[in-house]
């Protein structure tokens, strides 16, 4: 089966059941994925209509990770009832994280699962085939392609998974293998490119906070200004803060307009938690994370 | 009682981030009795080690440490029963993420020093102390604070001797 016929048959299933959770009010709303403008590009969408249905779609171009629209962005939907949400595997991560947290119940959520094969690194070109030049860096070392835990997971085969080459790991081995000198001014220069627009904290479905810390200025502990010292001191802050929480969507990396690759911090600290603490994200929901807890036992060789 | 010190052409500046149920007590009772320990450390007091957040180090570094002690009660011995314990996983995943974007960690120093361990506080300081000296000072965070004010790096020899100068 080519990508095209397991995203058509899974777009099928995903109309047949939105239709029908918001005809029998299962659900007030349903956040996904409806056509855009562009020939072959999608965009997030709620409806709540039951023949609004009719508009979802998906794609290889689906990339967003919809869970951000059950806390920050939540306007658009309505106070009451259940919401239907369709998530890729990396997002029902990201979802469950929030249930850890206590952001979201899962009683008030009905997840339309979606068995991913991958989508596009890109969406500058929607219309492109998904192969291995155009997947995004994160499906390329997936291992959660098949959703665990959601209400309703459109009955699809997935072919086996091609290897690909993992280029997150693959660049981390190569950033650990340079020198402290060498590795700031790698990531100077990058993080030189920074313009402060906050793109990754707005698009993170972690980064809820109602004041972010680095917005605050008495007592300023980040520079707000895209200055050196701000730039390096904000991306520390959010790797920080990330840690142990994020899912690897890999959402801040795509909408950087500066092509920073914020992902890769993000999952070398994932690896460290996990290295560290044996816990990262997962369809299990997490009562508390790798740095809300502790054990006796920790590893304390750092410290005199 | 005058000790002759000697003396060094670069004198580190060292900020400890101490707990002030135990190493702050420590650090006290090396004082009371009189113990000599280098005058480069700078002691910030926290009610706990749990308090003490990333960015403080990150902070330190900018306004011109060149190195960074925390240092709180051992474990087991919090005066908040935890606190410590919570401190241990931040820093242990903070240290790896300071590796990764290239601080050297031969200058964050971390420790645990009881009220009781006024020659232990000595040691660590000064085990600190000589290290940051070996490595001399610490220009990466101090030159991003100081681009923060300035267009750039003083790359003219004229105005680096002018620099100099003030």
């Amino acid at each position: 089966m080519t990508t095209e016929t397991i995203y058509s048959a899974v777009a099928e299933a995903i109309r047949a059941e939105a239709g029908r959770i918001l005809s029998d009010g299962t659900v007030t709303a349903v956040v996904g994925y409806a056509a855009a403008r562009r020939k072959g590009s999608a965009q997030p969408v709620v409806i709540t209509k039951p023949d609004d249905a009719a508009r979802l779609i998906f794609s290889a171009a689906c990339v967003n990770n919809l869970a951000v629209y059950l806390t920050k962005a939540k306007k658009e939907l309505p106070r009451e009832g259940r919401i239907g949400i369709v998530v890729k595997g990396c997002d029902l991560k990201a979802l469950v994280g929030l249930l850890g947290e206590s952001q979201l119940k899962r009683a008030d959520l009905y997840l339309i699962g979606v068995p991913c094969v991958g989508v596009l690194g890109s969406t500058l070109q929607p219309a492109v085939e998904l192969d291995a030049e155009t997947i995004a860096d994160k499906c390329r070392e997936c291992d959660d392609r098949m959703p665990q835990g959601a209400d309703f997971v459109p009955l699809v085969e997935l072919p086996e998974q091609p290897a690909l080459d993992k280029k997150y790991a693959a660049e981390i081995a190569r950033l650990e293998a340079l020198t402290p000198a060498e590795r700031w001014s790698y990531w100077q220069e990058q993080f030189s490119k920074c313009i402060k627009c906050y793109a990754c904290r707005q698009v993170c479905p972690f980064c809820f906070c109602e004041q972010c810390l680095c917005d605050r200025n008495k007592p300023q502990m980040v520079e707000g200004t895209p200055r050196p010292a701000g730039n390096t001191a904000w991306h520390i802050v959010r790797a920080m803060h990330l840690a142990g929480r994020c899912a690897g969507c890999a959402e801040c990396e795509r909408v950087c307009p500066m092509d920073i690759p914020l992902n890769l911090l993000n999952r070398k600290m994932a690896r460290e938690l996990k290295e560290l603490f044996h816990s990262e994200a997962g369809f299990e929901v997490r009562e508390k994370g790798p740095l809300a807890t502790f054990a006796d036992s920790d590893d304390e060789s750092f410290i005199k | 009682m005058h000790v002759d010190k000697p003396k060094h052409s670069f004198e580190p500046k060292i900020i400890a981030f101490v707990c002030t149920w135990c190493t702050y007590a420590g650090a006290d009772l090396a004082g009371t009795s009189r113990m000599q320990y280098p005058a480069n450390v700078r002691v910030v007091k926290f009610p706990c080690t749990g308090r003490i957040d990333p960015v403080f180090i990150l902070k330190a570094f900018q306004q011109g440490a060149d190195g960074v002690l925390v240092s709180g009660c051992h474990p087991g011995d919090c005066h908040y029963m935890a606190g410590n314990f919570h401190a241990r996983r931040r820093f242990a995943a903070f240290r790896k993420l300071l590796e990764f974007i290239g601080v050297d960690l031969q200058r964050l120093q971390f420790s645990w020093v009881s009220a009781a361990e006024a020659g232990k506080w000595v040691e660590v300081v000064t085990d600190l102390t000589e290290q940051v000296r070996a490595l001399g000072p610490m220009h990466e965070f101090k030159d991003l604070a100081l681009a923060e004010q300035w267009s750039g790096k003083l790359d003219a020899p004229e105005l680096q001797e002018v620099y100099e100068a003030i």
